[in-house]
């Protein structure tokens, strides 16, 4: 690590922290905001299925396949989806709930998602996976990080599975060899860790190893949603600044910098 | 046999033509043509940004027994080898699937569509444009 005198003790240990794993859990820095993200994604979702709103969210989310089929898993999904999107407090408090972090392993000025995504997984269902890959593969920058926040416990197989930094070269090496996703993730699977995280934490993890999830075989649902943060003025790639990431925080020095002109006028 | 699922969508990362289409406008545009030929569209997978890659198009033809085609979103993103791409079309079709191109509009449903698709690669591959 380099720069670790300007740093607090506990900024260089999360930092370190990130290198080594390629991720960090912490409770949510904001867990009122987390636990209304968590309440209005149970209305919305009762609201869905035509039944009254209850007062244990947890349960109602955690619980969910009792209630839904696979069928209709993904009409369920993007009702909640575009309900949260559309609250005007989501997305602030979805940053605030990773604030700190963010602006450990990231920086200040920042750009955002522009929507959260949104994942369920029925247990048993293979509907909703997501093969083997690194987010850059498809077009994110080596920059971004994913905050990746669950609304139920997760734990093994209803969680997702990251690939540690020490193994992710060595794997990349080898997929040109490879024919499919699939076949990445046999080649993968005795290193790749499912991560536990309980309700009211967060993760934030480096998007450039390779991640993914399987058949949730636990007894619960798993609902977790997960958005994309950078640094503002670093390197994009194909998705772009506007389209697909808007700026949450500039600070007074680069406005004042990007607007800026040097005197003109001179004929010497 | 369970019932099929659907069309599952093909968007890319890498410029096509030279032209750079954002994903989910590319989603957009699979979503409506799945809409007006009334099929039931599927989440689309994106193919990876590496040159020459198509693990993510394997992946789709190895989950075609659980689907009734694919959609990409543009015939010219199947591979500029046309044996690999004989052998894709072989795939969808032995599976009883069909293979649709949303921006030109072109489905392949069965062997006598595959010329028409190789014509249209073929001429791209040649002739220029000003």
């Amino acid at each position: 690590m380099t720069d670790t005198a300007f740093l607090e003790a506990d900024e260089q240990a999360l930092a370190q922290r990130f290198i080594d794993d390629g991720f960090v859990t912490t409770p949510a820095d904001h867990r009122a905001g987390l636990d209304r993200i968590q309440r209005r994604a149970a209305e919305l979702a009762a609201d869905y299925l035509k039944l009254p709103h209850g007062n244990d969210p947890y349960a109602m989310l955690d619980t969910i396949h009792t209630r839904v089929s696979v069928d209709d898993l993904n009409g369920l999904r993007l009702h909640v989806f575009n309900g949260l999107n559309a609250e005007p407090w989501f997305r602030p408090t979805y940053f605030r709930l990773a604030r700190s972090t963010i602006e450990t392993i990231v920086g200040n000025e920042l750009c955002m998602q522009r929507r959260v995504n949104l994942s369920i997984q029925l247990p048993g269902d293979d509907s909703s996976l997501l093969a083997t890959h690194s987010d850059v593969w498809s077009g994110d920058s080596p920059f971004e990080v994913v905050v990746w926040v669950p609304l139920v416990d997760v734990h093994r197989t209803k969680s997702m599975y990251l690939l540690p930094p020490s193994l992710n070269g060595d794997m990349q090496d080898r997929m040109a060899s490879l024919r499919s996703a699939e076949e990445l993730y046999q080649t993968i699977k005795p290193h790749a860790t499912f991560i536990e995280i309980p309700y009211g934490h967060v993760m934030l993890f480096n998007q450039t190893l390779m991640h993914g999830n399987r058949i949730n075989e636990e007894a619960g649902s798993r609902w977790s949603m997960n958005c994309r943060f950078k640094s503002i003025m670093s390197p994009y790639a194909d998705k772009r600044f506007g389209e697909f990431f808007e700026p949450i925080l500039l600070r007074p020095a680069t406005r004042v910098g990007m607007q800026y002109k040097l005197p003109g006028g001179f004929h010497g | 046999m369970a019932e099929r699922a659907g069309h599952r969508g093909y968007i890319g990362a890498r410029p096509l033509n030279g032209s750079r289409t954002p994903q989910h406008v590319q989603n957009i545009v699979i979503r409506d043509y799945a809409r007006r030929k009334n099929l039931h569209y599927l989440l689309s997978a994106a193919e990876h940004t590496m040159p020459s890659s198509y693990m993510v198009l394997e992946d789709i033809l190895d989950e075609l027994p659980r689907l009734r085609g694919l959609i990409l979103y543009s015939i010219f993103m199947l591979p500029p080898d046309e044996a690999r791409r004989r052998a894709i079309y072989d795939r969808v079709l032995s599976e009883g699937c069909d293979l649709h191109a949303a921006v030109e509009e072109i489905t392949l449903s069965s062997r006598d569509n595959i010329q028409a698709v190789e014509d249209i690669l073929l001429v791209n591959k040649f002739a220029t444009i000003l």
